[in-house]
């Protein structure tokens, strides 16, 4: 009777094994994959190249900014990056899709930047980093932070002073 | 003689897969005996079997930074599996280094010493991952017939 009910369960289930390269693969919700990087909401505070254990990351200065590059070659996936990252630009996805021919080898890479700007204030170029929200009561408007992007690090601080003070 | 020549023309070869652990920490060694021995992934639906000899191999896949102690053994071993034979990097160690780049102890990446022809990054990289690149790894071996 035990085999009977083994061969109904294993008709009913169908075979267990996944069908990956003819058909999809199932992947965890929070798998670790590859990392993306977006440059908009970065701060620019270089956190995930000093936490990154493989130096996969590396930041650079070029004339039109600071440039981001992640070679997933060399990243282990640990999530050290994400995990440190104050504004959640530097993120893992669940896409593991990365094996490649060795033409490919040194394609395999994330790149961001940081650009210059003109200060809106002061005139003086500097990155248009995001601006650091932590610790800012009461929270910025949109319209503020705005301004506040716009903005070089001198007078960032002088504009949270003056609002700090206003009330 | 031309109906036996034909049917070796028409045949799906099967390629068989050998292992090289060029001082790896054993992660990506336990994702390949997965892919092979879990009946969830299966890498033998592709036609590959692990064969114990170098000398039976069609597919080799190294993992491991190739530590300059088994650098030797592995490029000796490397040698002895007939041509035509497709090479893959699994995990981050043989590709870059990974974790153990610039080390005094280690020679990464393989590719100095051998033609690598797919790359598997993943620390360790996922059994399916591994069936890609073997299946991408079947596809170069086929051009190479």
């Amino acid at each position: 009777m035990n085999v009977l009910s083994l061969l109904g369960r294993n008709l009913r289930h169908g075979p267990y094994t996944e069908p990956f390269p003819f058909g999809p693969a199932p992947t965890a919700e929070r798998f670790r994959g590859r990392v993306v990087f977006d440059a908009t909401t970065c701060e620019g505070c270089k956190i995930c190249e000093r936490v990154c254990p493989a130096g996969a990351i590396k930041f650079s200065k070029t004339k039109d900014g600071l440039a981001f590059a992640l070679w997933h070659n060399s990243c282990v996936f640990c999530g050290n990056c994400e995990f440190h990252c104050p504004t959640g630009s530097v993120h893992q996805t669940t896409d593991w899709h990365l094996a490649h021919a060795q033409a490919r080898k040194y394609a395999l890479v994330e790149l961001g930047l940081l650009p210059n700007q003109i200060c809106s204030a002061c005139g003086a170029t500097a990155l248009a980093t995001a601006p650091s929200l932590r610790g800012v009561t009461p929270p910025l408007s949109p319209e503020e932070t705005v301004t506040l992007k716009s903005m070089c690090p001198k007078c960032r601080a002088k504009f949270l002073k003056a609002r700090r003070a206003k009330p | 003689m031309l109906l036996a020549r034909n049917l070796k023309q028409i045949a799906a070869r099967s390629p068989w897969l050998y292992r090289i652990n060029s001082g790896s920490c054993n992660g990506c060694d336990v994702e390949l005996a997965t892919t092979a021995c879990i009946p969830r992934y299966d890498v033998e639906r592709l036609g590959c079997q692990y064969c114990g000899s170098p000398r039976h191999a069609d597919i080799v896949l190294i993992t491991g930074p190739l530590n300059r102690r088994v650098k030797n053994a592995v490029l000796r071993l490397w040698e002895e599996i007939p041509d035509p034979k497709v090479t893959v990097a699994v995990g981050v160690c043989p590709i870059s280094g990974g974790i153990f780049r610039e080390s005094y102890a280690v020679c990464a990446p393989v590719d100095q010493y051998l033609p690598i022809d797919v790359n598997v990054p993943g620390c360790p990289p996922r059994p399916q991952a591994i069936i890609e690149g073997v299946a991408q790894a079947i596809e170069i071996w086929r051009t190479r017939l």
